[in-house]
C-alpha cells in the first residue's frame, strides 16, 4: 500500500507513517525533484529574492572593502567589549552551520529516516552558514591581509600561532568541519548529479554535471562502496558535530570572567547551535516546499518532526539558562552572583529577556499539536528562535565583558551601522548561495528519499500474504 | 528481512529466575552484613563513605534503565523493543531503591551527617561561604529534596514497567500511545532530578566546589553503568536458554554502539570539557576539587580512568566485529561496569584537603604536606564488598520485578520491527 493524500503526522504504533505522500513510483519522485532545476524559468519570487539578496551581499563587500581601508574603528568595538558583533556573527553563523551536519551524519547514524527529505539543503545551508562564519573572525583580526598567520605556516622569523589560545583552535575545528561537511554534501549528492546529467537536454549541463558525478553509472559496485563510504563519514562527522561548537564554547569558557567560564557550556553551545541550526532549516524549508511545490517530500510530519527538535534543544538550552543561574548562586561567588544577576536585571536586561523569551518561551507553544502542524505558527517561532539565538551570543559577548570586575572599567557597547550592515550583509550572501543551490543543484536527496518508500522494500506487496512468503523461502 | 518465530523461544525467567532471586539476594545481604561486620575495621567514616560510593553505584545503573526506557518512547524507537522490558525490568528496582539510602539517611538525621558532607556538621555555621549556602544545603531541605527524588523515580519507573506489562495481557497497541505521551514529561522530571541528586549526593561532598557540568557528568556516569548492565544481563539470559530468538546479534550490536558512544566518548567529552575548563582558568576554589584526584594514589586512580574508560574501550568497541559477538561484547561489557564503579568511587571518595591547602605557599610544598589519608585514600575491602553486594541485591531484584512477565513485550506493535531489523 502506498500512500497518497494522507495525514501523516497521525500517530499509529502500529504502522509507521508514509515519509513520501502523493507518489507510487520512483520515476514520478524523479520527475518532482528534478523539476525544479530543469523548469526552464524559476519562479518570479526566487529572481525578487535574488536581487535583494544580492544586493545585500554587494553591501557586505563593500562594507568589509571600507572596513579594511579605515580599520577597525568603523564598529562599535570598545574597550571593556573588544568583541561586539563580529564574534556574536561568528558564533550565530556557525551554530545555524550546525543542523545539516546533525541531519545528515546523527540522525543518519540513529536511522531516522524522515532525515531524507532535509539532509541536503541543511547540508548546503551548514556550507554557506559556515562561510558566512569564517568571514567575521577573519576581518575581526584587523589586519585582513595577515590572515594567513592564523595558520601554522613554517616562516623564517620563527613566527607560531598561540597554541594554547582556543581562537587558535577555532582556526582548526571551523576549517575541519568545513571541510568534512563540504565533502559529505558532495558524496551524498553525486548520485544525484548523475540523475541531473542523465536528464540534461543542454551540452552545457552535461558537461558540468557529468564532471561532478565522478562517472557514476550506479553499478551495484558503486552502489556498495558510496553506502559505504556515506557511513564511514557519518561516523567521522558526528564527533565534529559536537567538537565544532565545543571548541567555539572554549573561546569563552577557558577565560575566568563571570558569565563565560563555566563548565556546561560545550553541550549547552551544541544544543543552542542544533537550536538555532532547525530553526534556521525551518525558515528555509517552509517556504522552499510552498514555492516548489515540495510539500510531498518535506511533509507536515517532517516539520512536526523539526518542531520537536526545537522543543527538545530549545529545554536543553533552557536547562542550561537555569543551571547556570542555580550554580552561579550556588558557588557563593561575588562576581559569578552579579554577573548573571546584571544580565537579567542591568543595563542589558532588554537583551536578555529577548533571548529567554524567544529561546525558552516561544518553542513552549510546541508542546500542542495544533502548534506543531500549524505552518504560519511554526514559521514565526522559527524567526523567533533565530532571534533568540543571536541575541543569546550578545547577550554572553557583551553583558560580561561591558561589566566585569572593576566599576571603573566598565562601559557600554552599542554597534554602528557598519556593525549592523555587514551583519545584515552576511545574510545576503548565506540567501544567494543558498538560492543558487536552490536552482543548480538537486535539492532533495532523490535517491535516498526512493529509499524510504514502502515500494523500495522488496516485500512491500506480500506483507500480510503468508501463502507468498512460503514461496519466497523456496526460491 | 529476516522472520523470527518467537513461539520456539523461552520468554519466562520460571524457576530460573526464582532460584536467582534467592542467590543473589542471600548473596547481597551476607554481602552488606560482612561489610557491617568489618565496619570497625574500615572506619566509621570510611564505611559510610564506601556505603555512599556503593549506592550511588547501583542508582546510577536504575537511572540509566529509566533514561533509556522512557527514551524509546520519547522517540518511538522500533529497533529496542526486544530488549525494553529487560530495562523497565532494571528501572523497576527504582522502587526499593531508597531502602539502601536509609543508612545515610539516619546518618544526616541524626546529626552526624558533618562527618560525611561537610556543609551539615554543626561548625558549618561559622564558615562564611557555607552559611551563604545554608538555604539550599541543609538537612531538612536536603531530605525533603532527597524523599521527593524517591518518589518521582518510583512513579515514573511503576509507570512505565506496569503500562507495559498491562499492554502485553490486553494486547492494546493504545497503550504504547499512552507511554509517548508522558515520555517527554517524564523525560524533562528525569533531567531534573538527576541533576539535583547529583549535586545533592555527590557535588555538595566538597560544599565549596561548583560545576555546571556535574548533572550530566552524572548522566554520562549512568548511561555507562546501564548500558554494561543490559548487556551482562542479556548475556546471562541467553547463557541460560532464554531470549534465544528474541534477542539478536543486532542489538548487541546497537546497545554496542549505544555503549561506544555515550558510555565511552559522550564520557570522555563531558569529563574532559569539565576538567579541561577549570584546569585552564586556574580558579583555586574550582581546581581544589581536582587537586586531591591528580596527586599520591589518586593519580593512578585517574590515569587508570583515563586509559580503562575511553582510551581502551574505545579502540575495542570501535571496530564492528567486537560489538556483534556475544563473547567479545559481554567481556567488553564486563571490563566496563567494573570502570564505571572506579569512576564512581573516583567521585565520591576523594577529600579536599583543606588545612594543607590553607597551609601551604607552593604547590611544592602542599604536595609535601598532603598524606594519602587526607586525600581520602581509604581503600580496604569495604570498598569491593558494598558494590559488589549492591550489585547482587540489584540482580536479585531484577530478577524478582521480571518473575511473572514475559522478557520481550509480546504485544508491543513495534516488536516485528524490533525482531527484523538488521544492520548492514
Amino acid at each position: 500500500m502506498s500512500a497518497l493524500n494522507v495525514d501523516n503526522t497521525v500517530d499509529d504504533p502500529r504502522q509507521r507513517s508514509p515519509l513520501v505522500l502523493g507518489h507510487t513510483d520512483f520515476a514520478s519522485v524523479t520527475n518532482e525533484i528534478c523539476a525544479v532545476n530543469e523548469a526552464p524559468k524559476p519562479p518570479k519570487l526566487w529572481y525578487v529574492t535574488l536581487v535583494i539578496s544580492a544586493c545585500l551581499a554587494s553591501t557586505l563587500l563593500v562594507l568589509v572593502g571600507y572596513l579594511v581601508v579605515t580599520g577597525v574603528g568603523v564598529w562599535g568595538n570598545n574597550n571593556p567589549v573588544m568583541w561586539g558583533f563580529p564574534i556574536v556573527n561568528f558564533v550565530f553563523w556557525v551554530g545555524i552551520g550546525h543542523a545539516g551536519t546533525l541531519i545528515s551524519a546523527i540522525l543518519f547514524l540513529f536511522r531516522q529516516k524522515w532525515r531524507t527529505s532535509i539532509n541536503r539543503f541543511a547540508e548546503a545551508m551548514t556550507i554557506f552558514a559556515v562561510i558566512c562564519a569564517g568571514l567575521f573572525p577573519g576581518i575581526h583580526i584587523g589586519r585582513v591581509w595577515l590572515a594567513y598567520w592564523l595558520f601554522p605556516i613554517p616562516n623564517q622569523m620563527e613566527m607560531w600561532p598561540q597554541f594554547r589560545s582556543p581562537l587558535l583552535w577555532d582556526v582548526f575545528a571551523v576549517s575541519t568541519y568545513f571541510t568534512v561537511s563540504l565533502l559529505f554534501w558532495y558524496v551524498g549528492m553525486i548520485p544525484d548529479l548523475a540523475t541531473l546529467r542523465d536528464r540534461s537536454n543542454n551540452r552545457i549541463k552535461a558537461i558540468a554535471y557529468g564532471f561532478f558525478s565522478l562517472g557514476w553509472r550506479g553499478s551495484m559496485r558503486h552502489w556498495h562502496r558510496y553506502e559505504r563510504a556515506y557511513l564511514l563519514l557519518a561516523a567521522l562527522a558526528t564527533p565534529l558535530v559536537l567538537s565544532v561548537h565545543s571548541v567555539v564554547s572554549f573561546d569563552f569558557a577557558v577565560s575566568q570572567l563571570p558569565g563565560w567560564h563555566t563548565t556546561i557550556f560545550p553541550p549547552y553551545f551544541v544544543a543552542g547551535a542544533i537550536f538555532s541550526g532547525f530553526a534556521m532549516v525551518l525558515t528555509l524549508a517552509i517556504p522552499a516546499r510552498q514555492i516548489w511545490g515540495l510539500k510531498n517530500f518535506i511533509t507536515m510530519r517532517h516539520l512536526e518532526n523539526m518542531n520537536k527538535v526545537i522543543l527538545l534543544t530549545g529545554s536543553m538550552v533552557g536547562y542550561a539558562y537555569g543551571t547556570e543561574f542555580f550554580i552561579a548562586w550556588y558557588s557563593g561567588e561575588l562576581y559569578e552572583k552579579f554577573a548573571f544577576i546584571n544580565r537579567a536585571f542591568g543595563q542589558y536586561a532588554w537583551a536578555y529577556w529577548i533571548m529567554v523569551s524567544c529561546n525558552v518561551l516561544s518553542p513552549q507553544v510546541f508542546w500542542f499539536k495544533r502548534a506543531r502542524t500549524s505552518i504560519w505558527l511554526m514559521f514565526i517561532v522559527s524567526i523567533f528562535v533565530n532571534i533568540g539565538m543571536w541575541f543569546e551570543r550578545f547577550v554572553i559577548v557583551v553583558t560580561s565583558l561591558a561589566q566585569d570586575f572593576l566599576p571603573s572599567s566598565w562601559g557600554y557597547y552599542e554597534p554602528t551601522w557598519v556593525d549592523t550592515m555587514t551583519f545584515v550583509g552576511s545574510f545576503g550572501l548565506f540567501m544567494t548561495l543558498f538560492l543558487l543551490f536552490i536552482r543548480f543543484l538537486p535539492v532533495l536527496a532523490i535517491a535516498e528519499i526512493k529509499a524510504v518508500m514502502p515500494e523500495a522494500d522488496p516485500h512491500a506487496h506480500h506483507e500480510h500474504d503468508p501463502d507468498h512468503d512460503h514461496e519466497e523461502g523456496h526460491a | 528481512m529476516k522472520r523470527i518465530d518467537l513461539s520456539r523461544d523461552t520468554l519466562t525467567l520460571g524457576s530460573f529466575g526464582g532460584k536467582v532471586f534467592v542467590l543473589s539476594g542471600v548473596l547481597g545481604l551476607a554481602g552488606l552484613g560482612v561489610s557491617f561486620g568489618l565496619k570497625s575495621i574500615a572506619g566509621n567514616d570510611a564505611f559510610m563513605k564506601s556505603w555512599l560510593f556503593a549506592f550511588l553505584a547501583v542508582l546510577a545503573i536504575c537511572l540509566g534503565a529509566l533514561f533509556f526506557t522512557i527514551l524509546q518512547h520519547l522517540v518511538k524507537a522500533g529497533w529496542s523493543v526486544a530488549v525494553r522490558r529487560l530495562s523497565e525490568g532494571i528501572a523497576a528496582n527504582l522502587v526499593w531503591i531508597w531502602v539502601l539510602f536509609i543508612p545515610i539517611f539516619v546518618l544526616m538525621v541524626s546529626g552526624n551527617g558533618g562527618h560525611l558532607f561537610p556543609w551539615a556538621a554543626p561548625e558549618a555555621a561559622h564558615d562564611h561561604l557555607l552559611h551563604e549556602k545554608s538555604s539550599y544545603l541543609n538537612i531538612t531541605f536536603w531530605w525533603i529534596r532527597a524523599v521527593v527524588f524517591f518518589a518521582v523515580w518510583a512513579l515514573l519507573s511503576r509507570f512505565y514497567f506496569g503500562l507495559s506489562r498491562r499492554q502485553d495481557a490486553s494486547g492494546d497497541y493504545k497503550a504504547t500511545n499512552t507511554m509517548q505521551w508522558f515520555a517527554p514529561l517524564a523525560m524533562i522530571l528525569y533531567a531534573l532530578t538527576q541533576t539535583f541528586a547529583s549535586y545533592d549526593w555527590i557535588m555538595s561532598l566538597e560544599p565549596k566546589w561548583f560545576s555546571t557540568m556535574f548533572g550530566v557528568y552524572y548522566f554520562a556516569v549512568s548511561v555507562t553503568g546501564f548500558f554494561s548492565a543490559i548487556l551482562l544481563l542479556i548475556f546471562f539470559l541467553q547463557k541460560s536458554g532464554r531470549l534465544q530468538e528474541a534477542i539478536t546479534r543486532e542489538h548487541y550490536h546497537d546497545l554496542g554502539k549505544l555503549l561506544f558512544g555515550f558510555g565511552v566518548v559522550f564520557w570522555a567529552y563531558i569529563g574532559y570539557s569539565q576538567y579541561m575548563l577549570i584546569w585552564y582558568a586556574n580558579i583555586p576554589i574550582e581546581t581544589s576539587w581536582f587537586f586531591p584526584r591528580q596527586i599520591g594514589p589518586w593519580y593512578w586512580v585517574s590515569l587508570i580512568l583515563i586509559f580503562g574508560h575511553f582510551v581502551l574501550p574505545f579502540l575495542l568497541l570501535v571496530s564492528r566485529w567486537p560489538k556483534r559477538f556475544k563473547g567479545s561484547i559481554a567481556i567488553i561489557a564486563g571490563w566496563m561496569i567494573i570502570i564505571f564503579c572506579v569512576d564512581v568511587y573516583w567521585l565520591v571518595i576523594p577529600v579536599v584537603p583543606e588545612s594543607a591547602l590553607a597551609g601551604a605557599e607552593t604547590y611544592d610544598q602542599l604536595v609535601e604536606a598532603v598524606t594519602p589519608a587526607s586525600l581520602g585514600w581509604q581503600l580496604n575491602a569495604v570498598d569491593f564488598l558494598l558494590p559488589a553486594s549492591m550489585l547482587s541485591l540489584l540482580l536479585s531484584g531484577t530478577m524478582f520485578n521480571l518473575r511473572r512477565c514475559s522478557l520481550v513485550p509480546t504485544s508491543d506493535p513495534r516488536l516485528e520491527e524490533s525482531l527484523s531489523f538488521e544492520n548492514f
